[in-house]
Parts: C-alpha cells; structure tokens; sequence
C-alpha cells in the first residue's frame, strides 16, 4: 500500500522532472542568458535539494518498477517476499542515491 | 465513478477500448524497461553537465551516440508518463466530461514537452 502510493508519487515527481528536463535543455537552447538562470536556481540551496531528491526519486522509482515487473511474472507474493522487495527498494534507492553522488559529486 | 452493471456492459464508455488498455499496459512496460538504461544515463548526464556552458552541454549532446540515446531517452519518458499520469487521472478525476479535459490536456503536455525538449537537444547538438 505504502509502495504503491510511493510508486506513483515518485512518478507523479518524475513527471514534473521530465518537464524541469525539458527546461533546461530549452533554456540552453536559447543561450547563455536563459541558460544563467537555469544554473542559479539550481545553484541554490532550494535547487541543490531538488536535484538529490530528483536523484533519489528517478532510483526509487526505477527499483518500484523492477518490483513491479517482478509482480507481472508472478513472483514476490508472499508476506515476507512483499515486504522484503518494499525494504529492498527503500533502502536500495537510498544506497543508490549515496553511491551516485559520492561517484560523480563529492569525490 | 462506481462501476455499474452499464459500465460492465459496454466498457468502452467509460474505461476506453479494451485492446487500446491492454497496448498501453505492453508500452509502459516496455518504455519502463528501456527506462531502466535511461535513467542511470540520465543521472551520468545531468550530475556531469551540472553547471555546465552551452559550449559545453553542445559539446557533450553533440556526440551522435549521445545525441541519439538523450533523444530516446526523451521519447521513452514522454511516453512513460503519459500513460502514468493517465492512470492517476482514470483514478482521481470524476466526471465525463473533466475526465476526457483532462487525459486530453496529459497527452498535450507529455507532446509538447517532449517536442520542446527534443527542438532543443537538436539544436544545441547541431549548432551549439
């Protein structure tokens, strides 16, 4: 239940993120000025958390889809199968989120 | 809206065409796979690009195997969510005539954007 509704609010996120995407590239696209502000935004403390929420939104939402496919093959129904692959995305996203910015950003 | 026996008769009323659900179920699980590989290339890209020029995010999106797979990667996600959103709609919007406004305004926005976004990758790829 939780999963589920964690599965589409993520998803819901991802959505706006796709058009935050989007933005940027368009921005970009206009040149340095658009694209200035862009970097602003994102430079800021408010933006900074955006983007490792997205980061940690765009993991969690991939490891709720394996679980899903997961379901569609018919596997994971049992009471600690469900709850084994629930912990497994929430801690899996987590590590995940850690791992991405540890290789890329903060070393 | 509660299903009644109408509903049941003649889904396509309300819930749209059975083959068309069952297409969208396929794609969503197909674009979700391919989301799959998107997503942590995704990740590579923007973290790498963060704070990045045009010159460059033109350099980079330049590469035509970079080029090719961001332009994907825009087509499978605008696609992916669109039928996402759909679900939460057919879920949470009541009503004949908000629920047709809505699903309608959802494919507009998941076309547009993905235009938008793939205009832009274009142009920054082949003119900087």
């Amino acid at each position: 239940m939780t999963m589920s509704i964690l599965h589409r609010a993520t998803g819901i996120a991802l959505y706006a993120g796709v058009i935050l995407l989007a933005l940027w590239f368009i921005a970009a696209a206009f040149g340095p000025g658009p694209l200035g502000i862009v970097h602003v935004v994102f430079a800021s403390w408010i933006g900074q958390i955006i983007l490792f929420l997205f980061t940690w939104t765009l993991f969690h939402h991939l490891l709720g889809g394996i679980r899903h496919f997961i379901f569609d093959f018919g596997g994971g129904f049992s009471h600690d199968a469900r709850f084994g692959l629930a912990w497994a995305n929430i801690i899996g996203s987590i590590i995940l989120t850690l791992l991405a910015y540890a290789f890329f950003v903060w070393f | 809206m509660s299903i009644s026996e109408k509903t049941i008769a003649t889904p396509t009323t309300h819930y749209g065409k059975p083959s068309t659900a069952t297409w969208r179920f396929i794609v969503q699980r197909t674009t979700g796979l391919l989301n799959i590989f998107f997503t942590l290339y995704l990740i590579w890209v923007v973290l790498r690009l963060a704070g990045a020029d045009v010159a460059a995010m033109g350099e980079l999106l330049s590469n035509p195997i970079v080029t090719v797979v961001t332009g994907l990667l825009i087509i499978s996600s605008a696609i992916h969510m669109e039928i996402g959103m759909r679900e939460v709609i057919d879920d949470y919007v009541h009503g004949e005539g908000a629920l047709k406004a809505t699903l309608r305004l959802n494919t507009i926005v998941a076309v547009v954007v993905a235009a938008a976004a793939l205009v832009a990758l274009i142009k920054l790829a082949y003119w900087g």
